[in-house]
């Protein structure tokens, strides 16, 4: 078995999701120290710990076939956030996730039309049947968001067994079916 | 960003080939243990997967990263040895960690001595450095086996750590300090001269 790292790129209405890029870098580790505005995604505390994210990352794609899309704003091809499925070791199932980098790409409906496009690609292309967002009770754009994308609470769903998750909301999207 | 094609180097007894997802297992079951304490660990299984990723990722990034140690005729993992630097390292990094059943047979010298040549022949490198725990003993004995010399001047990565200098491209190439290194090898190969005594990696 050889180690392949593929990334599939997918256009939506505004957005392109393709690949983390180098470039990707910075403007992804001011948004990862910025516990303000990572904090539901999962802040880091220093830049070698952001860096340490943006690599897994990449090992994440090259062990699972997928992980987190980079977002570009095709109308300034700059990029601006994160969106994806995650599915480290210690997660009962794989996740969507998702996160806009900053203030300037806020307020346009973005987090959602690309969510949107990563969850039609991980039920179309990557075959799954259901998929979950893990939610920081406290986290209320997420949860809007999440609403916005038709998931249910599910109190049935397990958490990652990981320190500090008491308290996180188990969101269910919608079943390929219903959409 | 697409994956290096990560060269395969072979030696006497082993094979280095790039981390895969099936030598996963092998890679938890150390992290998850006490062998790893100078190495961050141990690690719980959710840390060990994110460790591993990230190391593949370290790759695609920098172009060079730890590669996965194979026994030659079994195939069976052994360890991981290559050229690492992530945010936050003064200088780049030569590493090694060897599983802790697999210790004692000069795997991580053989390892390291043929990842070095080739970060140092193949890919450019004009030096390196370990950092390593004053504690692991056994770490130090191989960096200064390598002919690493403790470098009191240079940069640590937080203070706990020691800076292990390595020779210089041109100084493994003139010839006594490989041949060592190299006749080393040859006695951990051998049976009848293995080295006998407290176990080195």
């Amino acid at each position: 078995m050889t180690l392949q790292l593929t990334f599939p790129t997918l256009h939506s209405q505004n957005l392109t999701l393709r690949g983390p890029q180098a470039a990707d870098f910075e403007p992804l580790c001011a948004f990862l120290l910025d516990h303000e505005r990572a904090g539901g995604f999962g802040a880091e505390d220093d830049r070698p710990q952001a860096w340490r994210w943006f690599a897994l990352n990449i090992g994440h794609w090259a062990l699972h076939g997928y992980g987190y899309f980079t977002i570009v704003d095709r109308a300034t091809n700059q990029p601006c956030g994160l969106t994806g499925v995650w599915n480290p070791e210690g997660w009962p199932e794989p996740e969507l996730g998702w996160g806009i980098w900053d203030a300037a790409h806020e307020g346009k409906g973005y987090a959602e039309e690309a969510a949107m496009a990563a969850r039609a690609y991980a039920y179309g292309t990557l075959g799954w049947t259901t998929a979950v967002s893990y939610i920081d009770a406290e986290n209320a754009p997420s949860i809007a968001l999440a609403k916005r994308l038709g998931c249910a609470l599910d109190p049935e769903a397990s958490l990652p067994e990981l320190p500090d998750w008491e308290g996180t909301l188990v969101y269910r999207h919608p079943a390929p079916e219903a959409l | 960003m697409p994956m290096q094609n990560i060269p395969i180097i072979e030696t006497r007894r082993l094979v280095l080939r790039a981390p895969e997802t099936e030598d996963y297992p092998d890679f938890k079951a150390t992290f998850s243990s006490y062998r790893s304490r100078f190495m961050g660990g141990p690690l719980n299984k959710y840390e060990a997967w994110m460790l591993y990723a990230a190391e593949i990722g370290h790759w695609s990034i920098r172009g060079y990263g730890m590669w996965m140690i194979h026994d030659r005729e079994t195939d069976r993992t052994l360890g991981m040895a290559g050229g690492w630097s992530p945010a936050g390292w003064p200088e780049r990094e030569i590493a090694w960690i060897i599983w802790p059943g697999e210790a004692g047979k000069g795997y991580a010298l053989e390892a390291t001595h043929a990842a070095r040549l080739h970060l140092y022949e193949q890919m450019g490198w004009d030096g390196a450095v370990s950092y390593i725990d004053p504690k692991n003993l056994n770490s130090i004995r191989l960096a200064e086996r390598l002919g690493a010399v403790k470098d009191h001047a240079a940069q640590t990565i937080d203070g706990n750590d020691a800076v292990y200098r390595h020779p210089a491209p041109d100084r493994l190439r003139s010839g006594q300090l490989s041949d060592g290194i190299e006749l080393e090898i040859a006695h951990y190969s051998d049976p009848a001269l293995r080295p006998k005594g407290m176990p080195v990696d």
